[in-house]
């Protein structure tokens, strides 16, 4: 029998399909589940092409760099706090597109949070700096 | 596994001349399981009659709400074996973070909106958070999963030997997204209704009447057949149908549907609108049709 995903997830993936805010879905192991056209805009990937891809692999297809251009470890991320901690992140950092140019941003991270626990999280980029999400 | 219809009708009780062949009474589905365990799938004005018609009192009633609005609970205090204090009732619902299952429906069942309490009834009642795991009931196997409509909102699969159903009444799942094109696990209330013997989901809309609707929780017929052809159900029947719809509307409703069933490569008898009072008998073995008187 299908596993559906959980309903937050579903509804999240639907909401992130209308934004023109770069965002990113994880599930609650961690999984990229799903990114939107934004954010396929600014990786020079769209997720169809990708697919999903599992926790601890997704963090290094981008970067991320800290501001000295150091990889930032992958349990320091905004998402992976959100998920694992069950509580808001933010951070900015570069990230590297497929075709190699950089893109400073911020990141923000939020849990999904139900009855039943944590379901997963969502993040939203911006390029640093910008007074808006849209990304271009 | 016998289901019959009781109450098929959508977001507010609409009865009259106009409503006869489908009903005017709000959601409510009765099922018997193979050993003569009694559900009620929702608690509508429909229930009424499910109760008057009880021949013999079970012991032990189980109520499955979807949700808590209240064309699905409206029929409660009207109920009648829950005036009788040989019968155990056992209501299950969503859970909430505002509050508790009983608490929220003893909104409704209080004053002044009713003229009897929670407490006061005689019935032996208790209310339950359904789980996130599936659980037994008798001898079938009940889940349930929250899918896309206004507030917290359960759909039920029920398994009994080799026979399902799966009840969604109210759903939205095309609300920002395309049910032709998505991965099956990204389809609101799919993993409950796939391969079913006997799928009800919701109908309410005629196509030209979803555009003035999007989000308040319904499909429209292109919507519910693209729901029911990804399902693969062996039988969908379009429940909730509008208030508005008469039952010339509806038969109108139920020409196009199986037309355009049968243009998707729908079986022949595959789709359906839910008429109050149909029954259908559920086979004990997955591979003979679902009859329906």
């Amino acid at each position: 029998m299908t596993q559906q995903k959980p309903l937050e997830l579903i509804l999240a993936r639907n909401l992130m399909s209308a934004l023109s805010t770069p965002a990113f879905l994880v599930d609650e192991g961690g999984v990229l589940v799903f990114y939107n056209e934004a954010a396929g805009a600014l990786l020079g990937k769209r997720f169809e092409e990708l697919g999903k891809v599992g926790a601890e692999e997704w963090g290094s297809l981008f970067g991320p760099f800290d501001e000295n251009g150091e990889p930032i470890p992958y349990d320091d991320l905004p998402l992976v706090v959100a998920v694992r901690n069950g509580r808001p992140a933010h951070a900015d950092f570069e990230i590297s597109s497929i075709d190699g140019s950089r893109h400073r941003i911020e990141a923000s991270a939020f849990p999904i949070l139900t009855a039943h626990g944590s379901q997963g999280a969502i993040a939203v980029f911006w390029p640093a700096g910008s007074s808006n999400g849209a990304g271009h | 596994m016998k289901v019959k219809l009781w109450g098929t009708r959508g977001s507010i009780p609409s009865p009259g001349p106009e409503t006869i062949r489908y009903g005017g009474n709000t959601s409510c589905v009765g099922v018997t399981l193979s050993d003569g365990s009694m559900l009620a799938l929702d608690a509508g004005t429909g229930i009424r009659s499910l109760g008057l018609a009880l021949a013999t009192e079970p012991a032990r009633l189980h109520i499955l709400l979807t949700h808590l609005h209240l064309d699905h609970i409206q029929g409660l205090v009207f109920f009648a074996p829950a005036f009788r204090s040989q019968t155990e009732i056992v209501i299950w619902g969503p859970a909430s973070p505002e509050a508790s299952l009983r608490d929220r429906i003893a909104r409704y069942i209080s004053a002044p909106l009713s003229p009897v309490e929670v407490r006061e009834l005689p019935c032996d009642v208790s209310f339950r958070h359904c789980p996130e795991a599936e659980w037994e009931i008798g001898p079938a196997r009940i889940r349930a999963a929250s899918v896309a409509h206004r507030g917290p909102t359960l759909g039920y699969r029920i398994d009994d030997g080799d026979s399902s159903l799966a009840y969604i009444p109210d759903h939205e799942p095309a609300l920002g997204a395309d049910i032709d094109a998505l991965e099956e696990d990204w389809i609101s209330g799919l993993g409950l209704a796939r391969d079913a013997s006997l799928l009800i989901h919701d109908g309410q809309y005629a196509d030209a009447e979803y555009p003035d609707h999007i989000g308040w929780g319904h499909s429209s017929l292109s919507h519910a057949i693209s729901f029911a052809r990804r399902a693969n159900a062996e039988r969908t029947v379009l429940f909730h149908h509008d208030p508005m719809h008469s039952d010339e509307r509806l038969d109108q409703l139920g020409r196009e549907a199986r037309e355009r069933w049968a243009a998707v490569g729908g079986r022949e008898g595959g789709i359906e609108l839910a008429a109050e009072h149909a029954e259908y008998e559920l086979p004990a073995h997955a591979a003979s049709a679902a009859s329906a008187s």
